[in-house]
C-alpha cells in the first residue's frame, strides 16, 4: 500500500517508537500499526526500516526485548522501554518541543 | 558489549530470533488481509510487498548489530580506561607484575627456541643425519659427542647408494694471524664434501671440496665465516689468496662463506674453516698431535644427508650390515689391538645409530637444555601466579565496586553488558603487560643467557615467532585474570546487591573464589620455594665439593710454544717463571701442573696395575701431573706415602725420561687395593699385554674435584710433571695479601722472566669455581628470585583477602566479642580461613613436587628432589609468613570496639 504520503526522517522515528512502546510493551507489528494509527495515517513508515530502528534502540539499551505470547496465541517479540529509554525520550520531547516551536515562530513571522 | 556476537551459536541464535520476528508481522498483516477476503496466496504476496523488502531489513539489522558491538567495544574500553586511570596504584601493580611474568616466559621462550629448537639454515635440515657408534670402539676421544675416525668417515662417504653424503667435521680452537695480533679464533675442521653435502655456496672465492681432501697436510687453505670477513677484515674482495697464519703454519684463504651459514653448532659459529686433512699442522686437539689417519682415535663427528625418498628406519638395517662386515675386517688387520676375548666380544657387539641431526650438534645446547626446561617451568608457574593475584584483584574491586554495579543494573545495563565491561577491563591491563613484557623480554633473555654461560657470541632476538608465543601468552592471562570477575558477574542478583549495598558489607559471591585463588598461589609458591631451595643446595654442596681449600688460591696458564719457541727453550721459561713466582713474597707455596682444574676436560689412560694380581683397570683413568708441592699449594693433604720431592724433579737440560714415580688418590685405591694402603705397589700405562709395571706408588692424596665439580669417587693419578712434554702448563699459587697486588705481582715476574709472554686465564681459584658452576649458580640465582617473587606476590593475595574477610565480618565479631567471647578467641577465628587455605596448598604443592621432579633431578647435585628437609622448611616458612600477613587483619578485627562494630548496621 505505498503512497506519497510524508516520509519519515529517521531520528523522528525513533523518537516516535519510543514514545508508542512507553504506553505499554509492544511487538514490532503492533508498532507499526499504531503509528499509523496516532498518525491518523499522515506518516507512511516503510514497515522494512521499522526493523533496524528497534535493533538499534535496544542495542542502545533504550529498548529492551522479550518474547511472550502475544493476543493472537502466538510468540512474539515484545518491546517495552528501559529507564535509559525514558530519560532519552524525554530529552527528545524536549529538543522537540524546542524546535517546533522555532520553526512556527519562523513561519508566524515570513 | 554483546559477548554472545563473538560465538558462532549466539550469532545463529540472534539470527533465527530476527526471522521469527520478521514472520511474525508478515504472518499478522495477512491474517488481516485474509479476513478483508484475499485468498490465501493474495494475502501472503500483498503482506511481503506493504513490507518492502524483506532481505534488505534483515541486512539492515545485521548492520545495526555490527556497528553497535564496535561502538559499544570502542565504549567500554574509554570506561575502562578510564577506571584504570583513576586507580592508579592498583592499575601499576597489575601491569607490572603481568609485565614480568609475560616478558620471562616470552625471553624463556626465544632463549628455547632460538638455541635449542631452531634447525640449521641449510637447505632440508631435516634429511640431515649424524652417525653414531653405539658401544666400544676401543678408541682414544679427541672431543664431545659421538666421535669416529677419520678412516671410517672416509668409508662411510664410500657408501652412495645408502646416503645423498656423508661429511665429518671437528671444532677446535686455533691462533689466526692475518699480519698483526694473532688471536684465537673458533675453527671447523671439515671434510671435502662438508660444503657440498649442506649444499651451501661460496659468497666469494670458492670452498674446501674433494680435492682438499686427498692428503693430509697438502691442502694448506682456509674459508672464512662472512662474519670474521667482514667484521675484521673489511669485507674486502682481494681477500682471496691471502696469506694467513694458522697457530704459525702458513694458509691460504680460498673463499668466504655466505652470511646465513655459521657451521653445524648454531652456539658456536667458527671464524673459519680448515680441511680435516690439515688438523696435523694446527694446535686445536693438542700440540704435536699426529693421530688424525689412526682408526683407534676419535676425533669427528659424521653426518650423512638421507637420499630423496629414503626414510630413516630403512638406512639402519643395510648401513648395520655394512658395520658389522667392518668390524670384522677390523679385527683381522695387524694393527688391531691385542686385548682381552671380552673387550674383543664389546667392540664386535658395536652397533652404528642413525640419528635425525637437522638442529647440528652443539656441547652448549646440550648444557643449556635442561636448565632452560627448568626455567621454563618456573616462569610459567610465576606468571600463572601474577595472573591469579590480578584475576584476585579484580574480584576484590568487582567486590568493592558491587553497589556500582547494582545502580548500573538497576539502570537497565544487561548483565552480560557489565561482565563484558570486566573483561574488557582485564583485557587491557593484561594488553598493556603483554605489551611492556615484550619490551623486557629482550632485556631478560640477554640476562638469562649471561647467567646460563658465559659464551658472549651467541644471543637472541625477539622474532616473529616470540612476538606470537607473547600474544599468545597474552591471551591467556587475559582469559585468566577475566574468568573469575566474570564467574562472580553471573551469580549476582539485583536485589541482593542493593540490599548489601544498604548495609556496610559487600559482595560475598566472589569469596570462595577468591580463597580458591588464594590457595593455588600458596600451592604454587610452595613449588617455586621448593625449586629454589634444591638449587641453593645444589649450589652448596657442589662448593663442598671442591675438596680443598680455594681461600687463597691464585691461578694462571702460561704457554710458550704458542710464541713457536722449542721444547727446550719452554721447560726452561716454565721453570724460571716457577723459580720466580716462588720466591715472590706473600707466596706460601707454588706449583705447577699441566692443566688448569674445572676446565671441564681432563686425558685418561688406560692402566696396568700389579697388586697382588695384576689386573687392568676397569676404564681410563683420568691423569694429571704436578711439580713438587702441588697438592700443599692445593691445601689437599698426603695421607700416606709421600709427595714429591726434589728426587722427582728431572734437572734442567737433560733428556725426558719415562715415569718412574705416581701418587694416586683415595678413590684408586678403594677401587683397586680395595682400601689397603697402595704406597709401594706398582703400576704401567697401558693395558695390553706387554705393558711393564714398573711405576712406583709413592703416596695417596685425598679426593678433589679436578674436571667439574660433580665429580664423585672418581680415580685420578698423578706423575711428576717435570719428567717430560714440561713446556706449557698452569699454575697454582698459595698467597697471602689482596687480589688486585698479587695479580699485578704475578703479572711483573712473568714479564720478567719473558716480556713476549701472555698470562692466560689468571684469576683467583674461586672465581675458576664460580665458573664451573655457572649453570648452578644461575639456577640458584633465578629460582630463588621467582620463589621470593612468588612469596610477595602470595603474601599480597593472602593480606588483601584476609583484610576482606575481617571488613565482612566485623559485626559478626562484634557480636561475639559482646556476647563475652576472648580477643584471642576472635583472633583465632579468623586466622582459622588462612590456616585452612595453607593446609590445602601445601596438600596441593607436596605431590605436584613429586609429580614435577624429573625436571630438575638432572640439575641437582648431592640433594634429592624429595628431600624432606626442603621440602619441610618452605612449606614451615610459607605458613608463618602467610598467617603473619593474615595476622594484621585479624587484630584489627579482634581490636575493633564491640559497639562500634555494631552500630554499623
Amino acid at each position: 500500500m505505498p503512497s506519497a504520503k510524508f516520509p519519515i526522517p529517521q531520528g523522528t522515528l525513533d523518537m516516535l517508537i519510543l514514545r508508542i512502546v512507553s504506553l505499554e510493551p509492544r511487538h514490532g507489528y503492533g508498532i507499526a500499526q499504531r503509528l499509523q494509527q496516532l498518525s491518523r495515517d499522515t506518516v507512511q513508515v516503510n514497515q522494512g526500516s521499522l526493523y533496524p530502528a528497534l535493533h538499534r534502540l535496544e542495542e542502545k539499551a533504550w529498548l529492551r526485548a522479550e518474547w511472550r505470547e502475544s493476543e493472537t496465541g502466538r510468540e512474539a517479540k515484545f518491546y517495552s522501554l528501559t529507564a535509559a529509554g525514558r530519560k532519552q525520550l524525554e530529552v527528545e520531547k524536549e529538543s522537540w518541543n524546542r524546535l517546533s516551536r522555532a520553526v512556527q515562530l519562523i513561519f508566524a513571522d515570513g | 558489549m554483546r559477548l554472545t556476537n563473538l560465538l558462532p551459536g549466539g550469532r545463529r541464535r540472534r539470527e533465527r530470533d530476527l526471522e521469527r520476528e520478521l514472520r511474525y508481522h508478515l504472518e499478522r498483516r495477512a491474517d488481516e488481509l485474509r479476513a478483508d477476503g484475499l485468498t490465501e496466496a493474495e494475502a501472503r504476496r500483498q503482506a511481503t510487498i506493504e513490507f518492502g523488502g524483506i532481505a534488505q531489513a534483515q541486512e539492515e539489522v545485521r548492520a545495526v548489530w555490527k556497528g553497535q558491538w564496535i561502538d559499544t567495544i570502542a565504549r567500554d574500553v574509554r570506561y575502562a580506561a578510564r577506571g584504570l586511570a583513576r586507580r592508579r596504584g592498583f592499575t601499576v601493580a597489575a601491569v607490572v607484575s603481568l609485565a614480568l611474568g609475560i616478558g620471562a616466559t616470552t625471553a624463556i621462550f626465544s632463549l628455547t627456541d632460538q638455541l635449542i629448537l631452531r634447525r640449521l639454515p641449510v637447505a632440508q635440515p631435516d634429511r640431515l643425519v649424524q652417525l653414531a657408534w653405539m658401544g666400544n670402539s676401543l678408541s682414544a676421544s679427541w672431543g664431545g659427542g659421538h666421535l669416529m675416525s677419520y678412516p671410517l668417515c672416509r668409508e662411510l662417504q664410500a657408501q652412495a647408494t645408502l646416503f645423498d653424503g656423508v661429511f665429518c667435521r671437528s671444532p677446535g680452537t686455533v691462533n689466526l694471524s692475518t699480519g698483526g695480533e694473532r688471536e684465537p679464533v673458533r675453527g671447523e675442521f671439515v671434510s671435502g664434501s662438508y660444503f657440498s653435502v649442506l649444499g651451501v655456496t661460496p659468497q666469494i672465492g670458492r670452498l674446501i671440496d674433494r680435492s682438499d681432501d686427498t692428503e693430509l697436510g697438502a691442502s694448506p687453505v682456509v674459508v672464512l665465516s662472512h662474519g670474521y670477513w667482514k667484521n675484521q677484515l673489511g669485507g674486502t674482495p682481494n681477500v682471496i689468496g691471502r696469506k694467513v697464519l694458522i697457530d704459525h703454519y702458513p694458509m691460504t684463504v680460498i673463499g668466504v662463506a655466505p652470511a646465513t651459514f655459521v657451521g653445524v653448532d648454531p652456539l658456536a659459529p667458527p671464524a673459519l674453516w680448515i680441511p680435516a686433512t690439515m688438523v696435523e699442522q694446527t694446535s686445536a686437539l693438542e700440540r704435536g698431535w699426529n693421530r688424525a689417519l689412526d682408526r683407534r682415535t676419535a676425533w669427528l663427528h659424521v653426518f650423512a644427508r638421507l637420499a630423496p625418498n629414503a626414510r630413516l628406519a630403512e638406512v639402519k638395517p643395510p648401513l648395520q650390515v655394512w658395520f658389522r662386515r667392518m668390524l670384522e675386517e677390523d679385527t683381522r688387520q695387524a694393527d688391531f689391538p691385542q686385548v682381552t676375548a671380552e673387550r674383543r666380544e664389546a667392540f664386535l657387539a658395536s652397533s652404528i645409530d642413525v640419528m635425525p641431526a637437522g638442529r647440528g650438534v652443539s656441547n652448549l645446547r646440550l648444557l643449556l637444555n635442561q636448565p632452560l626446561r627448568v626455567l621454563m617451568g618456573g616462569t610459567l608457574v610465576l606468571l600463572l601466579l601474577a595472573s591469579l593475584n590480578v584475576g584476585g584483584l579484580l574480584l576484590a574491586r568487582g567486590a568493592a565496586r558491587s553497589g556500582e554495579l547494582a545502580t548500573r543494573m538497576a539502570m537497565g545495563a544487561s548483565r552480560r553488558q557489565l561482565a563484558g565491561q570486566l573483561l574488557v577491563e582485564s583485557t587491557l591491563l593484561t594488553a598493556a603487560g603483554g605489551a611492556l613484557g615484550v619490551l623486557v623480554a629482550p632485556v631478560l633473555s640477554t640476562t638469562v643467557l649471561s647467567y646460563l654461560t658465559y659464551a658472549d657470541d651467541i644471543g637472541v632476538s625477539l622474532d616473529a615467532r616470540a612476538l606470537l608465543f607473547a600474544l599468545l601468552t597474552t591471551g591467556i592471562a587475559a582469559a585468566l585474570c577475566g574468568l573469575a570477575p566474570m564467574f562472580q558477574m553471573r551469580r549476582v542478583s539485583l536485589q541482593a546487591l542493593l540490599k548489601q549495598q544498604s548495609r556496610s558489607a559487600t559482595a560475598g559471591g566472589g569469596l570462595t573464589l577468591r580463597k580458591a585463588l588464594v590457595v593455588a598461589q600458596m600451592a604454587l609458591t610452595l613449588v617455586l620455594l621448593v625449586s629454589g631451595g634444591l638449587f641453593v643446595q645444589t649450589l652448596a654442596r657442589l662448593h663442598a665439593n671442591v675438596g680443598f681449600d680455594a681461600g687463597n688460591l691464585v691461578v694462571f696458564s702460561l704457554a710458550p710454544p704458542s710464541l713457536g719457541y722449542s721444547e727446550q727453550r719452554s721447560e726452561q721459561t716454565m721453570r724460571n717463571v716457577l723459580r720466580r713466582v716462588t720466591e715472590m713474597p706473600g707466596v706460601s707455596s707454588a706449583a705447577v701442573a699441566n692443566t688448569l682444574m674445572l676446565s671441564g676436560g681432563w686425558s685418561t689412560r688406560p692402566l696396568t696395575i700389579q697388586s697382588d694380581a695384576r689386573v687392568v683397570s676397569e676404564r681410563p683413568v683420568p691423569f694429571m701431573r704436578v711439580t713438587p708441592g702441588f697438592f700443599s699449594a692445593l691445601g689437599a693433604r698426603v695421607k700416606t706415602g709421600r709427595d714429591f720431592d726434589s728426587r722427582d724433579v728431572r734437572a734442567a737440560g737433560t733428556e725426558p725420561r719415562p715415569w718412574r714415580t705416581a701418587i694416586v688418590n683415595e678413590s684408586f685405591a678403594r677401587r683397586y687395593f680395595g682400601g689397603r694402603n697402595p704406597v709401594g705397589y706398582r703400576i704401567g700405562v697401558g693395558d695390553q699385554p706387554d705393558v711393564v709395571a714398573n711405576i712406583e706408588i709413592i703416596g695417596m692424596v685425598s679426593d678433589f674435584s679436578r674436571r667439574s665439580l660433580r665429580d664423585t669417587e672418581i680415580e685420578q693419578v698423578f706423575f711428576p710433571y717435570w719428567d717430560r712434554d714440561a713446556d706449557d702448563g698452569a699454575f697454582y699459587v698459595r698467597v697471602r695479601g689482596t687480589t688486585e697486588s698479587t695479580f699485578a705481582a704475578i703479572r711483573a715476574a712473568v714479564r720478567e722472566v719473558d716480556a713476549e709472554l701472555t698470562v692466560g686465564s689468571l684469576r683467583m681459584y674461586r672465581e675458576q669455581i664460580d665458573r664451573a658452576a655457572w649453570t648452578e649458580r644461575a639456577l640458584a640465582t633465578l629460582a630463588s628470585g621467582f620463589a621470593v617473587i612468588a612469596l610477595v606476590l602470595s603474601v599480597v593475595g593472602v593480606y588483601g583477602l584476609m583484610s576482606f574477610i575481617v571488613t565482612q565480618r566485623r559485626r559478626e565479631i562484634g557480636l561475639r566479642l559482646a556476647l563475652g567471647s576472648t580477643r584471642a578467641g576472635a583472633v583465632r577465628l579468623i586466622l582459622w580461613d588462612a590456616v585452612l587455605m595453607v593446609a590445602i596448598g601445601v596438600a596441593i604443592a607436596l605431590p605436584s613436587v613429586w609429580a614435577l621432579r624429573r625436571l630438575v633431578e638432572t640439575q641437582l647435585f648431592g640433594v634429592s628432589a624429595l628431600d624432606v628437609p626442603t621440602l619441610v622448611g618452605p612449606a614451615v616458612a610459607l605458613a608463618l609468613v602467610a598467617l603473619l600477613a593474615a595476622l594484621g587483619p585479624a587484630l584489627r578485627a579482634a581490636l575493633a570496639n564491640p559497639t562500634e562494630a555494631l552500630r554499623l548496621e
